[in-house]
């Protein structure tokens, strides 16, 4: 009778074990942020969504502006994520934490970019949208900072910026007209509860396949 | 008697075969025009240029077209699933085990979006008075290699769906004159928001799956559109996602429209006595070349059919044209040498003097 005791444990953990390591930890290829996706980027603290729109800052550098909206449904709040400049990730490659990556409004064409100007609001560094199609200058670069190995997409990630070393934040100070109760965006040296975002609406790309080849002997 | 009995055998046969052959279910290869050892990207290139045609939509005349259309979902269904395409190889349609669960829908929609079967492209301008949401536009980065060989790019797309809610919101609000009475024969107009009572709704994140092609022989700037997968609009219809080709540049080859244009430096001995070479193209297949005549500086050589396929017709294909350049001898040359060259080539001193730039 012991035996058959035992024999039942040891199959029941055994089963425990099997299906607990099936849960554990595989990460799904599809739930990573990857290169040349779009995203929207939620602020968790304040639940507004990065913003950015042809208006430009009355103070500061004069760039285009960036702000954080409460709307879920504008197309002015897509980022896509891309590589360095000259450096450009493969499509759909999973983004790896501290890995380094630019951030281009969809809309605009503009990168996320900060600089040694004042905010208008909180007086913190001004976090602008700078130039051209996609191509602006070094000050475009961020690397995300995260827990385990990718970037997931359902994870709260920070922001830092490479050159300054600030964190893409927002505090809550709000704007007036035009842009009345937009949130001001900014950049704050310290990591806290104010620098967390998490990437929601998208349109996420998956790795390819390479192209048949054809190797003659 | 004889011939009465083989007529009877001859229905039984026909008859059993007919029997047999509905029973045996489809050919799904057959259905999506395939071969049986097709890669999925065949099968899901065959899908989408089949569905495109089949839809019931564009067939509004033929009474077949809802059952055509649906034997090429199914078909595409089963084989572009390694389980169920195992089974069927196996067993046959009888021996898949479980019915069919997609709609064929939401097959056709992960192709062409969820209205796609508006065909065009573009939505009808039918009511200027719907609301639309924003669209969405992606630079799809894509190499050389698959504008040469084509190829499928999966996309998740996670967007806010309209969900049923408690209690009532407000809609079509809009701006309105009202006339109230102050008196006998005085009256006041004044402007007011009116808003109509509609069922609550709340936007709920949902993910579906997508699946661009690369066509082969696509342009820079081609865009795919993908209807009603842009941003939702609460009160009227979502706006469109599009994908728009972006061609990388390559670090071998150049493309001029259909054409590919690469350079390659050779010896000045190989320029003088020939030479023989591969170069390996955008889908691993060599391109051979022979030369056994002198080759100067700046000679082309154009190699037909060695170029991209064409977009509109992939079994024209445009030109491969290689430049060659010659690479001079790094060391000077001592006496004994240069006396042998002298003799060897026999070539007399030219020296001819002209304008070279002549405006330029």
């Amino acid at each position: 009778m012991e035996i058959i005791h035992a024999v039942h444990v040891f199959v029941k953990s055994l089963l425990f074990l099997l299906l607990w390591s099936n849960c554990e930890g595989r990460e799904s290829e599809h739930n990573h942020v990857t290169c040349g996706s779009l995203v929207k980027l939620l602020n968790t603290r304040h639940n507004v969504r990065l913003h950015s729109h042809d208006v430009k800052y009355g103070s500061g550098s004069g760039q285009q502006s960036v702000t954080g909206v409460e709307n879920a449904d504008d197309a002015n709040s897509y980022w896509q994520i891309r590589g360095k400049p000259n450096r450009p990730c493969q499509r759909g490659a999973a983004i790896k934490c501290g890995q380094a990556i630019r951030i281009t409004h969809m809309k605009t064409g503009r990168n996320l970019h900060t600089h040694h100007f004042s905010s208008p609001l909180s007086n913190n560094q001004e976090v602008s949208a700078f130039g051209e199609n996609g191509e602006g200058d070094d000050l475009d670069v961020w690397t995300v900072q995260c827990d385990g190995i990718h970037w997931e997409r359902d994870e709260a990630v920070r922001f830092k910026h490479v050159g300054t070393d600030v964190f893409l934040s927002i505090t809550g100070e709000q704007y007036g007209h035009p842009i009345r109760s937009q949130r001001e965006v900014h950049g704050m040296s310290t990591p806290n509860q104010h620098n967390w975002w998490r990437s929601m609406e998208g349109v996420f790309l998956q790795p390819s396949q390479v192209p048949l080849r054809h190797d003659e002997l | 008697m004889a011939t009465k009995g083989m007529n009877l055998c001859n229905v039984c046969c026909l008859l059993l075969y007919v029997i047999t052959a509905v029973l045996a279910g489809r050919d799904f290869y057959q259905i999506l025009g395939v071969s049986k050892s097709a890669s999925i990207r065949d099968i899901k290139k065959a899908y989408r240029k089949l569905a495109l045609q089949l839809h019931p939509d564009r067939n509004p005349d033929d009474p077949k077209a809802q059952d055509k259309f649906a034997d090429l979902g199914a078909a595409y269904e089963v084989l572009s699933d390694e389980e169920k395409r195992k089974q069927y190889d196996t067993y046959g349609e009888d021996g898949l085990k479980e019915g069919h669960h997609g709609s064929h829908n939401d097959i056709f929609s992960s192709f062409f979006g969820d209205f796609g079967f508006m065909f065009g492209g573009n939505r009808q301008q039918q009511d200027r008075n719907i609301p639309r949401g924003n669209d969405i536009t992606l630079d799809l980065e894509v190499t050389l290699e698959e504008v040469y060989s084509g190829n499928f790019v999966e996309v998740v797309r996670v967007k806010p769906v309209a969900k049923e809610a408690p209690g009532k919101r407000k809609c079509n609000c809009r701006q309105e004159m009202r006339t109230t009475q102050l008196g006998p024969g005085r009256f006041q107009m004044t402007q007011e928001m009116v808003c109509d009572e509609c069922p609550n709704v709340k936007l709920v994140n949902e993910e579906r799956t997508l699946e661009v092609e690369i066509e082969q022989g696509v342009r820079d700037e081609m865009e795919y559109p993908f209807i009603g997968e842009g941003e939702p609009h609460i009160d009227g219809e979502p706006g469109d996602l599009r994908f728009r080709i972006k061609v990388l540049k390559h670090p071998l080859f150049e493309r001029r429209g259909d054409d590919l244009y690469t350079n390659v430096t050779i010896s000045l001995v190989e320029a003088l006595i020939g030479f023989e070479m591969d170069i390996v193209h955008l889908d691993g297949h060599k391109v051979h070349i022979v030369r056994d005549k002198i080759t100067k500086p700046g000679a082309r050589m154009w190699k037909k059919g060695e170029g991209l396929p064409n977009f509109d017709n992939i079994n024209i294909r445009g030109s491969l044209i290689i430049t060659f350049d010659v690479e001079f001898p790094q060391t000077q040359l001592d006496e004994p040498q240069k006396e042998g060259i002298q003799s060897l080539l026999k070539q007399s001193s030219v020296q001819k003097i002209y304008n070279g730039l002549q405006g330029y």
